[in-house]
């Protein structure tokens, strides 16, 4: 797997009014990987996020970016280097036109105008929006800004993309869109970090999760492993995905013969089924 | 509360046969949602001009129509302002004249009083007895008076040529360029896009209230309004907050800079504003 590309060590971090929102956080990403950051609210995933992206600052321990650590000085490099797509888009969306808007990262990054014209132009037509490029974003509708606020990470080119509950408040089909794009970013080989409480979308897509608790890990491996395990998913208050489910009821009924090999996609089972 | 009645015009406004929506299919109104003066000048077909040309040709005839007052030129500022908002810019003539005519009771109500006078005595060229006292005017007097308001609709509609043909973006980049101070444009151009999220969260929060008879009696709607009123501060801090974080997310840095597309001003729109502008200064000097 080589070097990590982020490594966090022993990550502290506390709110204002004293109680600790991550608590001795250790957690490596490796470049390509697709995780999931999985917890209950307020388990601290979005505060692990800034943290991770050098908006908050830790009150203890270190963050390193390919073999930097990260101080003051080069925060920029982080920052430049871990995009995060917000859970709300309207608290991303700051310009008061589109091109504006998905400009204002690689403006910040102090390129050259041509540079970030041409990398405008790449984003939009990534999200398929080319065509709002002069619209305001008042005028869009909730999917339509959450493409923006996509565009607006991908256009800073980021090696590693959060994408903070990306799935909060869209239609099936802007979900479906979304997971087209999430799935067009893996195949390049982007680093993701997704939190979410969708179980399903985490068992299909991810391939390593990071459960979240009371400002904790408490478990980090692939979704397979964390959701056979009942002790974490009770400390996580989480459910099993419908398809584990069901693929154990089957082997209860002795529908189907336990060989542990828990189908990960609706078209996998199907097969599965198929073959008997 | 002045959003409110905002909103409901332009709903009156669109369910009337609105001819821009129509027309533009490319941007979609959301009732509800800002004003109808930044929907139109997005929607604009001279959107496209150079803003700073806007810019400078609404202020320059505003300066010759109150400068050189006289009628004439007044006129000939409405017939041309009113042609490049209507038949270049693609904007309803409904729609415009509905525009034009929100200060029209500001108007009147500042040209009358130059217009007429009271008096306990029958005097002046026309008077009318009112009980104690006379109004009275004279031809004079009347023709000051409609001279003035000529010359007011000019100014406006020379500034409505601006606002419905620029977005405020644009307008704000063109105050950069003249030096306005920093610290005023940008905080414009955050309260620009902020305008829209609070009247949204404003809207959410009074169908809430109404949802749960917020708005019963009288007394129960100002207590509603109240707390309202004190919601939206404390949210809108919460806002500032979340939107600085996704700032300095982005690689923010105390400079708040925006990327702007060049839109060139080509050497005939210049020699058009030119001939526009010769034209005003050779009228004021055949009819002074």
């Amino acid at each position: 797997m080589g070097e990590p590309i982020l490594k966090i060590r022993d990550l502290h971090y506390a709110y204002g009014n004293g109680t600790p929102a991550l608590n001795r956080i250790d957690a490596d990403i490796y470049e390509g990987e697709k995780i999931a950051v999985i917890g209950s609210n307020g388990a601290g995933k979005s505060t692990f996020f800034l943290n991770a992206n050098g908006v908050l600052t830790p009150d203890r321990g270190e963050i390193s970016y390919r073999g930097t650590i990260i101080n003051k000085k080069n925060l920029k490099e982080l920052r430049k280097n871990i995009g995060i797509v917000f859970q709300d888009a309207d608290n991303q969306i700051i310009a008061s036109t589109v091109m504006a808007e998905v400009g204002f990262g690689p403006m910040n990054l102090k390129l050259p105008k041509e540079e970030v014209l041409r990398r405008v132009e790449e984003a939009l037509t990534y999200m398929n929006i080319l065509d709002y490029k002069d619209r305001p974003p008042h005028y869009l509708s909730g999917g339509e800004k959450k493409r923006v606020s996509i565009a607006d990470i991908i256009a800073m080119k980021s090696e590693i993309i959060i994408f903070d509950e990306p799935t909060a408040g869209l239609d099936p089909l802007n979900t479906q869109m979304l997971e087209e794009v999430l799935d067009k970013l893996g195949s390049e080989g982007k680093t993701m970090l997704i939190s979410t409480h969708d179980v399903d979308f985490v068992y299909r897509w991810a391939e390593r999760a990071i459960v979240f608790s009371q400002g904790k890990i408490i478990a980090d491996g692939t979704p397979l492993k964390i959701f056979q395990s009942e002790e974490i998913l009770k400390k996580a208050n989480l459910k099993r995905p419908t398809l584990m489910e069901v693929y154990d009821l089957l082997v209860e009924k002795h529908l189907l013969e336990d060989t542990k090999a828990y189908p990960t996609s609706t078209q996998a089972f199907k097969e599965m089924l198929g073959n008997m | 509360m002045s959003t409110i009645a905002l909103k409901g015009e332009h709903w009156d406004g669109h369910t009337h046969g609105d001819g821009i929506n129509h027309r533009h299919h490319k941007i979609r109104h959301k009732h509800g949602e800002g004003s109808s003066i930044d929907f139109y000048a997005y929607a604009s077909n001279i959107r496209d001009w150079n803003p700073a040309f806007k810019v400078s040709l609404s202020m320059l005839t505003l300066v010759l129509s109150i400068v050189l007052n006289n009628p004439y030129v007044s006129l000939a500022v409405i017939v041309a302002m009113g042609y490049l908002t209507i038949i270049e810019g693609g904007l309803s003539i409904q729609a415009y004249l509905s525009i034009l005519m929100i200060p029209i009771s500001f108007i009147l109500l500042g040209t009358i009083t130059i217009g007429i006078d009271f008096s306990t005595q029958p005097i002046g060229q026309y008077n009318l007895h009112l009980g104690f006292f006379y109004v009275f005017t004279s031809l004079a007097k009347l023709k000051i008076m409609f001279f003035l308001m000529l010359k007011v609709f000019a100014a406006i509609s020379a500034m409505e040529m601006m606002s419905l043909s620029t977005p405020s973006s644009e307008i704000i980049s063109v105050m950069q360029r003249v030096h306005v101070p920093k610290l005023f444009t940008e905080l414009m151009n955050l309260i620009y896009r902020y305008i829209f999220i609070l009247i949204d969260v404003n809207i959410k929060m009074r169908n809430s209230a109404n949802s749960r008879l917020g708005f019963c009696d009288i007394k129960t709607s100002w207590y509603t309004f109240g707390k309202i009123a004190s919601n939206l501060l404390i949210v809108s801090f919460k806002k500032a907050n979340a939107y600085y974080d996704a700032m300095e997310a982005r690689c923010y840095d105390g400079d708040l800079i925006f990327l702007e597309e060049d839109k060139k001003v080509t050497t005939l729109q210049i020699a058009k504003a030119a001939v526009f502008v010769s034209f005003l200064m050779l009228l004021w000097g055949f009819t002074r």
